[in-house]
């Protein structure tokens, strides 16, 4: 192949991170809005585990008044809606954005100033739901906010729920967006040679939690209406004299997909990383693509398993017991095929892998703890107690932020230019795989013994020691954060130069440089199967080596 | 390095889930829908901890044995992309083993989750912000008002007799829990929800409300004591005298 000439890139885009604040503010290059979906999402991870330490020092020891009843719900709900809106969807949408043109050899995605409108619409949603705090306390209800206890004469004196039904309207309306262009996108505007059958596994992870969300976001925008209609207008939908239930209803027809979306683009990252460091292809493609498939209709049909205790009939919550139950087996199938993928492997256990394998050993214990409480009898016994609250931070936490995690060592190379270091990275997993497991692991016990979630405090001291271990560990949690956050700051600055493909990848994105030009590729390399730039590699072509940028 | 957390990671957390199938954590049941969950609990836990090994120590076998360092210099891979039977088969055993979950939890879901009919009598429980209010058939009311420290008025009942609870709402959901009974059960307003017990030994036990209702939810304490029928009735009459006429606030009870 003739060698190519490579167009020196804007100055602007020499460095990615100290550009203008105009060109952040009116920028459509789904890199840059990737960029800012992703710093938006860590700095609501760093906000959402602050309210979580606040949490863990007030249960640190029985009958502590570190905040009062009042305060607390407000913290536990806002770790909630932080973690889960703000900080786990909204970093794997900026990801996404970030690598879903790149890996498919699009320019940008297919509705540019969607995108950047899509964007806008989360700093707004946040600070909505933060307006809450000064109108007399903000959402107290849970992040799940069960009505009746959001209706106005039992929320006297505050408007956080309205600030909190506002804000993931606006939450969803932005979902919705970057759902439709995700979608239009891959289907629309894949580079020659691109089949389906050759899409990369976290593109069909991006396919799958872009139909999800496409569903199920409408469902919350209408809980959140018919809750705004209750608190302003009069209504008596979910009222005490209305249908409670109705609301949970709605509620969990988003919320339990919401799970998924929140866990399949982690999929997708999981899937492209084993193969790249085990050098050898995924086990099972097309099972690996049927089961995404699998999880989003079977997580469309198991919202009631949130709701065992309501009172339904035995025979509909037998079918819900038995739909959730059924998720084990595309899980199970992704499992094993990831654990296949890395059999007689060669593998090379750098940082991105090292979370790879925290979270396969993490997440199993969320799946299997997850088959007990589809269980109706035992979901009666475990449900809102901390036996929950220890399994959905393993499959949440173990889950997605592990994923994040290996996401972020892997891909900060191509964003930034920059390895994140070694070293640092090395220390950032341990602590962080003690502290998770320090943290959530004992946390099963408590729920066993009878502790209820959400409690402002307890009197029962049989149940101190355990939870003095956990807040202990939470901070070593904290600590690896904080490592973390060194290690982006200072690699972003003065790291090792990466190089266009330091990791040896199979997908399109390494095909460019570090970090790609505004128009993502110069010259898109041809595609033959879903790992292009193996294939490239080892046919023995020239992928084009940049020179070096002059400042 | 790396192998060595794992492994100890693995034993932690082998040992932790064992710990919890059979577990000396779970409060001993005292009624049999509770000693059915916990059988239930036992149960599923087998497969689950069988699963749990396998595929920890798969994993770990992979982190040991097949790292870059333990491979021959210059080893490649075998480029295998799939195993058709392989993937069939690990589609179907999992399949297998929830569907005997399932089937053994929806037995044990039709024998304890249906309104009982042959109960010997029934009470009343209602929740409110912050405290539960317990209503016999004799007219008798129990008034279970929340304390932090737990201190309540215990609802009181005779030991084996069936008992169906009926919950009833009266402001925001709440949801009764006693661990050492049996599950939890809302009370939600607007409709009656159903749940039974029959205790089978003299005793007190604790739970608490476990569905968030506001700044009192962990006041919202609840204790159950369990006395011999002859005990009970005489409770009933000192009850009786002191309650009527006027449904006066409880006083505490003997």
């Amino acid at each position: 192949m003739a060698a190519t000439t490579v167009l020196p890139r804007p100055k602007n885009y020499d460095d990615t991170f100290f550009k203008p604040i105009s060109l952040w503010l009116t920028t459509t290059d789904h890199k840059l809005i990737g960029i800012m979906y992703m710093v938006t999402g860590v700095l609501s991870f760093v906000i959402g585990g602050i309210f979580a330490l606040v949490v863990r020092l007030q249960l640190s020891q029985p009958n502590l008044k570190i905040v009062d009843a009042e305060t607390y719900n407000q913290m536990i709900s806002a770790h909630g809606v932080t973690m889960i809106f703000f900080f786990v969807t909204i970093f794997l949408t900026g990801i996404a954005n970030y690598m879903v043109p790149l890996m498919i050899g699009a320019r940008d995605m297919a509705f540019p100033r969607v995108n950047l409108l899509g964007f806008w619409l989360v700093p707004v949603s946040i600070i909505l739901y933060y307006s809450g705090f000064f109108t007399g306390g903000a959402l107290n209800a849970g992040w799940t906010g069960y009505a009746p206890l959001t209706e106005k004469i039992y929320q006297a004196k505050s408007l956080g729920v309205d600030f909190w039904a506002m804000s993931l309207i606006v939450w969803a309306i932005s979902g919705i967006m970057a759902s439709t262009n995700f979608l239009t996108t891959i289907v629309a505007l894949r580079a020659p040679g691109m089949k389906l059958t050759r899409l990369p596994l976290f593109v069909w992870a991006q396919i799958s939690t872009s139909i999800l969300l496409l569903i199920v976001g409408a469902p919350l925008a209408a809980a959140m209406i018919l809750v705004e209609f209750d608190r302003q207008l009069g209504t008596q939908f979910f009222t005490t004299q209305g249908r409670p239930v109705l609301y949970q209803h709605l509620f969990w027809f988003f919320g339990h997909p919401e799970v998924y979306i929140m866990i399949l683009p982690g999929f997708g990252m999981i899937s492209e990383i084993i193969p790249v460091f085990a050098r050898k292809p995924i086990f099972g493609y097309m099972s690996m693509v049927a089961a995404l498939f699998g999880i989003v209709f079977l997580s469309m049909t198991v919202w009631a398993h949130h709701m065992f205790t309501v009172g339904m009939n035995p025979y509909v919550e037998g079918f819900f017991m038995f739909m959730t139950m059924l998720i084990a087996v595309p899980t199970g199938i992704k499992f094993f095929n990831w654990i296949a993928t890395a059999w007689w492997g060669s593998i090379e256990f750098t940082v991105p892998m090292k979370f790879v394998f925290g979270f396969l050993a993490t997440f199993l214990i969320g799946g299997i703890t997850g088959v007990y409480l589809a269980s109706v009898p035992v979901d009666t016994q475990l449900h809102q107690s901390y036996y929950v609250v220890a399994h959905l931070h393993y499959v949440l936490f173990g889950g997605s932020v592990f994923t994040i995690f290996a996401g972020l060592y892997y891909w900060f190379p191509k964003i930034t230019g920059r390895l994140l270091n070694r070293k640092l990275g090395e220390w950032n997993f341990w602590t962080l795989f003690v502290g998770f497991n320090g943290t959530f692991l004992i946390m099963h016990t408590l729920g066993l013994e009878g502790m209820p979630r959400r409690i402002a405090t307890y009197a029962n001291q049989s149940w101190a020691t355990t939870n003095l271990i956990i807040t202990v560990s939470s901070f070593l949690i904290a600590f690896s954060v904080l490592l973390f956050l060194i290690n982006v700051v200072r690699s972003w600055h003065g790291g090792e130069i990466a190089g266009d493909d330091p990791w040896k990848g199979n997908t399109l994105e390494w095909a460019t440089t570090s970090p790609p030009p505004p128009y993502n590729f110069e010259r898109v390399p041809p595609i033959r199967s879903f790992m292009p730039l193996r294939d490239l590699r080892e046919s023995g072509e020239h992928v084009a080596e940049p020179e070096p940028v002059k400042a | 390095m790396a192998a060595l957390g794992l492994v100890a990671a693995a034993l932690l957390l082998s040992s932790c889930d064992g710990l919890g199938g059979i577990s000396p954590i779970f409060p001993t049941p005292v009624s049999p829908n509770g000693q059915d969950i916990y059988d239930l609990y036992k149960g599923i836990s087998i497969p689950a901890i069988v699963i749990f090994l396998g595929v920890e120590l798969a994993l770990l076998w992979v982190v040991l044995r097949y790292r870059r360092s333990k491979q021959p210099v210059g080893y490649v891979p075998p480029q295998v992309h799939g195993n058709f039977w392989l993937e069939i088969a690990w589609t179907a055993a999992p399949l297998a083993v929830v569907l005997a979950i399932a089937g053994y939890s929806f037995v044990t879901l039709l024998k304890d989750f249906q309104p009982p009919t042959n109960q010997q009598m029934t009470v009343v429980i209602s929740g409110h912000q912050f405290g539960w209010e317990y209503r016999y058939e004799n007219g008798l009311v129990v008034h279970q008002e929340g304390t932090l420290a737990g201190d309540v008025t215990p609802f009181v009942v005779p030991v084996n007799t069936l008992i169906k609870l009926q919950f009833q709402g009266t402001d925001v959901i709440h949801s009764w829990w006693v661990p050492a009974i049996s599950g939890k059960t809302d009370a939600v307003p607007g409709y009656d929800n159903v749940s039974w017990l029959k205790i089978s030994q003299p005793g007190s036990w604790r739970g608490e409300c476990a569905e968030l209702c506001g700044v009192g939810h962990s006041t919202m304490q609840i204790i159950v004591q369990a006395m011999s029928q002859s005990d009970y009735d005489a409770w009933v009459k000192t009850q009786l005298a002191t309650q009527s006429p006027a449904a006066s606030p409880s006083p505490s009870p003997s």
